[in-house]
């Protein structure tokens, strides 16, 4: 935003907005009411939960009733610490500090349960409903040391008055909203919706998820406790409701009505909600559920991004304030790889199997790649083309046999340890980040590198010129800021791939990168990929129906036949094989 | 041998209770989180019966009328534009269960209901005096799950969903009207959520809020068995029992969140669980 | 449409009209009171019987020439809603006093909302025990007072020597077992079983399979009231427990909707409506009169809250203010003879009272068994 010169409306209604929320907790107390002072500090405080509800699901796509359970053993903790230790300074930093650093610790451990690799994203809300259910029970049955269902009550809290806590609760929203704000348009904000988006693409980009996913996970859950600290301390009791399954879906209701991935959305409405309820409940109680159950309905169907996303509809863009089009660097040229003697092989597979129970898709594969290579894999549907490149990338795939990239085994590696390996991914059907734009989308490629701001949203693009030059080619270059999602099927083909070469492999596997496209385009990416294998030293391998287009770039041939590989050869040797017209031709059975 | 009992019924009528749930995730794969709200529905179905002084068991077909036309009427107005959306189905589906309990509140009330025993009294098994009712739990669970097998294997409309649940682009391609089969298969579902409603009306309390109880360990013994009936019923067999053995051993509030843990920790050692792909 | 307009018009002129009548601002008393929730099944007899209450005193002149007026919120049966619905009380509405019928949660949630806001609360509910605070009274019974003629009169009349416990694992299931247990060791009887299950818990397979294992020849239960009190008495009666079975926590409309499952159940309480006593006779009446189609089974926690506005009444005439602190200690100090005998919160802010002994017949009614008359509340509140 600083170099904008011509402040558009939504810069100035946020300026607005944030100077507004100043005047309010300020000067709130002087005309508020007490009833309003005591229900707005309460519903400021739901509204931090709501905040991080929107990081986990609207941005990063994690349906998670569990925040309920942080909040609540933040709560219990203070409460705790407060009912049976005392009540001094020492006391209060005591459990301030364990409010904190409980829900965090146990954010690190339901963030490796929810997100283990090859969890599925149901997994995760599976696990955020078992933990409130769990957590309310130990509330529950914890006696004296938890009041049970009649809850703590009765300790001594922060010496604050009613305008105080109006005022802390009101910072701490404004502190807690503001950086989450500022966080989701940084770089690495970005990548929470990469990972919303397309996780498998983010894993092909050298990126572990799965831990930016428990990092997440942790730090919200101590923020959560943030706010049961403060909850415990405003409201003067703590009850196992507040730890509750049902508490955690109202938080993403909330957040649903308000406007999922907005962070302003959920907090205006979480507050709206919320004091409203309190207003209006007690004379309807009934009719009050049934009414805010049936928006939530229509809300979820008809408009996913809930009223925030409305009001983002009728507002104009800040259209190109941030990302001018032609702010490009160019990096130093990549490194070709240094000489191939006495290295091992770039890629060397040893005698690689894999079935699914009895029926064998791969068998018996020996196969080496050097440097400069360009290796088509060939062969008819169905012989496991698709399956050998997926037996490279993921060293979790159960195999028999080895593959080894520059010596390294990858058994067990997970996709994005092998992208650190240098072997980098193109998938067959074009996998892009749809809710970026084509920049985000690049600099997802260089994150493993180098990592993102969590601050700024950059203005630089560094990229090897090995892909600038495709983004030249392509004439992506001068659609930088255009959103991924307006993009002709053949450019993201061809912005996958300039994805792929971003992440400056010395390997790269590619799965059909012509299909669907049109002759030209097709020409292109030839073009791009002698390119990359002949000048640059990277080796290629290739998945390709299309001989044409194998004959005219391959520097070697391997046919692939019901799982074996039976032919490897240049590309004369392969072109004149009986043995591959016989098995293009559907005859050839051994 | 009680215990072998308790096991084999609280197995049964977990499986009468999740079979609905099955039906729609294995072949729509949508989780309906209204399905507490269809158990409810189910129960009130058989305050209603009675109400008008009908027999009992009336309550059955009448429960099953009325939650697959409810079911009908769903799939069409909620779940159908969020297929493509699972997650926002559940969140929508919760809202929509908010919205039947509400609507049951208002028109019966916040009260206990009362509904009258289809079966009563024990009778004596293997030398022991056992509830008549949780023995012909097992009957109903056999039925419902004997039910399925003959209309999956047997039916046109089961070829159909086998090959939806298989593959659903293929199947449309073969010209399977893939639309009808969701929405027969949610009609059959929450029809089969209703019933079972009524047939946990003799061991439950009927009130507005009857069925949320049973939700959690419904969704998560259908999370372990993926789209198949067999592996729901070995779920059933394995998660109950171990809530029946924990409850007696160990304790029965561990007991109560027995289900819940236990699904969770074979989900993640096991991300198919008991289905066999 | 027009109905409903002239309806309004209509409360709106008698609203105006009864402001002119009376000089003097009217009394408020707030009623923060499980509209939803676990407690919705009462919380409506409990609301009648306080406009009952506020409709006879104001007939009658009011108090000190105030007229009293009503402020009900819904508390949703816990502690979060609980807050709201204090805040809006207090410092909205800005009541004199609160009278009402809660959740424990819910109470502890509004005790530091009420000493904030300096007002007085009386609780009208029975409780586990022990919930101590200058600005608290309670009018409802408490373990030491509803144990003890269940267990004597299993022990005397029934000959019971083994006991299983069953309760919902919440502080007033577990209260009142502990106590129970303590009891019934004094008393010489044996404890061969205490079992839990989670609040929300449906199943209760496992513990009737060990009741039935263990030899226990008397049965007494404190679940959370409505459902799962209904789970389990449908549950015991289906694997065919015949067992004295004292309920600890069964009302009379509850006990109602289980139909035959709850013949036999003993129970209780400082009010069933069986009770034969003038006072008893006129309130039903009245209740009846006043609410006819609409009335809501009189019971034990709707009873206490008609008292507790009439010691109310009493406190604030005796104090001749509305004042918190005259009320306060003049609340401690008056007395109130109605449905349930003359009851006066003069034990440590508890009341001693009189407890019925009852068991639930095949149509639903309670037969009172016997009569303990001012059982004393015991030890509650030392301090206080």
């Amino acid at each position: 935003m600083p170099e904008s010169r011509l402040p558009n409306i939504r810069v100035w209604l946020l300026g607005a907005l944030v100077v507004a929320s100043l005047l309010m907790i300020a000067f709130g107390p002087t005309f508020l009411d007490r009833f309003a002072l005591n229900v707005l500090s309460r519903s400021m405080i739901y509204a931090m939960l709501a905040v991080t509800v929107d990081l986990l699901w609207g941005y990063t796509g994690v349906l998670t009733f569990g925040q309920a359970a942080f909040f609540g053993i933040g709560a219990y903790a203070t409460a705790m610490v407060l009912t049976h230790l005392g009540n001094s300074p020492e006391l209060m930093l005591l459990a301030f500090a364990l409010a904190i650093l409980v829900p965090l610790v146990l954010g690190i451990v339901v963030g490796w349960l929810s997100f283990g690799y090859g969890t599925t994203p149901l997994y995760a809300t599976v696990i955020s409903l078992v933990l409130p259910i769990v957590v309310t029970q130990v509330a529950f049955s914890g006696g004296q040391w938890t009041g049970s269902s009649s809850g703590l009550v009765g300790y001594a809290t922060l010496p604050l008055s009613l305008a105080g806590y109006f005022r802390l609760t009101g910072i701490c929203l404004l502190a807690v909203a503001a950086a989450a704000w500022i966080f989701v348009r940084s770089d690495a904000g970005k990548v929470l919706v990469a990972i919303r988006d397309n996780e498998a693409r983010c894993a092909y980009l050298g990126l572990n998820a799965s831990r930016i996913k428990i990092v997440l996970t942790a730090v919200l859950a101590g923020v959560t406790g943030l706010a049961g600290f403060l909850f415990a301390n405003a409201s003067g009791v703590v009850a196992p409701e507040n730890t509750g399954f049902v508490f955690g879906t109202e938080l993403v209701i909330w957040t649903a009505l308000g406007g999922r991935g907005t962070i302003l959305g959920p907090v205006l409405g979480t507050i709206g909600i919320d004091y409203l309820s309190a207003s209006l409940s007690g004379q309807l109680p009934f009719l009050w559920k049934l009414v805010v159950g049936a928006l939530f309905v229509a809300m979820i169907i008809l408009l996913p991004n809930g009223l925030a996303g409305l009001v983002g509809k009728i507002l104009p863009r800040s259209k190109g304030a941030r990302r001018g089009g032609g702010s490009l660097r160019l990096a130093q040229a990549m490194q070709a790889p240094q000489d191939v003697v006495d290295k091992p092989p770039l890629l060397a597979i040893h005698d690689l199997g894999k079935s699914y129970g009895s029926l064998n898709v791969l068998q018996g594969i020996n196969l080496t790649v050097q440097p400069g290579e360009l290796v088509s894999l060939v062969g008819p549907n169905g012989a496991g083309k698709t399956t050998l490149m997926r037996c490279l990338s993921d060293g979790t795939e159960s195999i028999s046999g080895s593959v080894s990239v520059r010596g390294a085994n990858i058994a067990g590696l997970a996709p994005d340890a092998i992208v650190a390996l240098g072997v980098g991914r193109k998938f067959q059907v074009a996998s892009v980040f749809d809710s970026l734009t084509v920049a985000e989308c690049l600099r997802m490629a260089r994150a493993a590198r180098h990592a993102p701001s969590l601050l700024h949203s950059s203005d630089e693009l560094d990229l090897p010129s090995a892909a600038v030059e495709i983004l030249k080619l392509t004439a992506l270059d001068g659609m930088l800021d255009r959103p991924v999602s307006a993009l002709s099927h053949g450019l993201k083909q061809s912005l996958e791939l300039t994805m792929v070469v971003a992440l400056e492999p010395q390997l790269i596997l590619l799965d059909e990168p012509t299909a669907g496209l049109t002759k030209t385009e097709r020409m292109t990416i030839g073009t791009i990929l002698k390119k990359l294998t002949g000048e640059l030293g990277l080796a290629a391998i290739l998945v390709e129906h299309d001989l044409d287009f194998v004959r005219e770039i391959s520097s070697r041939i391997v046919v692939l036949h019901q799982g074996q590989l039976v032919l490897d050869g240049t590309v004369q040797d392969v072109v004149n094989s009986e043995l591959v017209k016989a098995i293009y031709s559907g005859g050839a059975h051994d | 041998m009680t215990i072998l009992l308790d096991v084999i019924t609280t197995a049964a009528i977990l499986f009468v209770v999740a079979a609905g749930l099955l039906a729609i995730f294995g072949v729509l794969k949508i989780i309906n989180f209204a399905h507490g709200a269809w158990l409810t529905v189910g129960g009130y179905c058989a305050v209603a019966t009675a109400g008008v002084g009908l027999n009992p068991w009336l309550a059955l077909p009448v429960a099953f009328v009325v939650g697959s036309a409810l079911g009908g009427i769903t799939e069409v107005l909620v779940v159908r534009p969020l297929y493509r959306r699972p997650l926002d189905a559940i969140l929508a589906t919760w809202g929509l269960g908010i919205v039947i309990g509400q609507l049951i509140t208002l028109w019966f009330g916040r009260d206990v209901q009362f509904t009258p025993n289809l079966l009563s009294g024990t009778i004596n098994v293997f030398g022991i005096d056992y509830s008549f009712y949780r023995l012909f739990m097992i009957l109903a669970a056999l039925v419902v799950g004997l039910g399925f097998a003959v209309l999956l294997e047997g039916t046109r409309l089961g070829l159909s969903a086998r090959a939806v649940i298989m593959n659903e682009t293929l199947a449309r391609g073969l010209g399977i009207d893939t639309a009808k089969v969701r929405l027969t298969t949610f009609m059959i579902g929450t029809g089969l959520t209703a019933l079972a409603g009524v047939l946990l009306t003799p061991l439950t309390s009927v009130d507005p809020d009857m069925g949320l109880a049973w939700l959690i360990g419904a969704f998560m013994l259908v999370m372990v068995a993926g789209s198949s009936f067999g592996a729901l019923a070995m779920a059933c067999l394995v998660f109950g029992g171990a809530q029946t053995l924990v409850s007696t051993f160990v304790s029965p509030v561990l007991g109560g969140i027995t289900v819940a843990v236990l699904c969770a920790l074979v989900l993640r050692i096991s991300p198919k669980g008991f289905a066999r792909a | 449409m027009d109905r409903t307009t002239g309806k309004l018009l209509f409360a709106m002129a008698g609203a105006l009209l009864a402001t002119a009548a009376w000089a003097e601002e009217p009394i408020k008393i707030g009623i923060p009171v499980g509209l939803s929730g676990a407690n919705s099944v009462v919380a409506p007899s409990v609301v009648q019987s306080a406009e009952l209450a506020v409709e006879e005193i104001n007939a009658a002149g009011g108090v000190l020439g105030r007229k009293l007026q009503l402020e009900i919120a819904d508390d949703a049966s816990g502690a979060a809603g609980a807050q709201k619905a204090f805040d809006s009380l207090v410092f909205q509405k800005e009541v004199n006093a609160i009278i009402s019928m809660e959740t424990s949660a819910a109470r502890n949630a509004g005790l530091p909302i009420v000493a904030k806001g300096e007002v007085p609360f009386i609780y009208t509910s029975f409780y586990e025990g022990r919930s101590c605070s200058p600005n608290l009274y309670v009018n409802g019974w408490v373990p030491e007072q509803q144990v003890p003629p269940v267990v004597d009169y299993f022990v005397k009349k029934e000959g019971a020597k083994k006991f299983f416990l069953v309760g919902s694992d919440y502080a007033f299931g577990r209260g009142m077992l502990e106590f129970a247990r303590t009891y019934l060791e004094k008393a010489g009887a044996q404890v061969v079983g205490e079992e839990y299950l989670p609040i929300e818990g449906t199943d209760w397979t496992a513990i009737i399979s060990k009741l039935k294992s263990s030899g226990a020849d008397a049965l007494i239960t404190s679940t959370a009231g409505g459902a799962p009190n209904v789970t389990l008495t449908k549950q015991l009666r289906g694997a065919g427990v015949k067992l004295p079975y004292g309920n600890l926590a069964v009302d009379e409309g509850t006990a109602k909707s289980m139909g035959p499952d709850a013949a036999g159940i003993y129970i209780a309480a400082s009010y069933v409506t069986s009770i034969d006593s003038p006072a008893n006779k006129k309130f039903l009446e009245a209740m009846q009169k006043k609410f006819s189609g609409e009335l809501r089974t009189p019971n034990d926690l709707s009873v206490p809250q008609y008292e507790g506005v009439y010691l109310y009444k009493a406190a604030v005439e005796k104090a001749d203010s509305t004042d918190t602190s005259a009320v306060l200690s003049a609340l401690g100090e008056v007395s109130f003879a109605g449905p349930r005998g003359t009851v006066s919160m003069n034990k440590q802010h508890h009341a001693p009272l009189t407890m019925y002994l009852g068991q639930v017949q095949e149509d639903g009614s309670v037969k009172v068994v016997e009569t303990f008359a001012d059982v004393d509340p015991g030890t509650q509140c030392p301090n206080l």
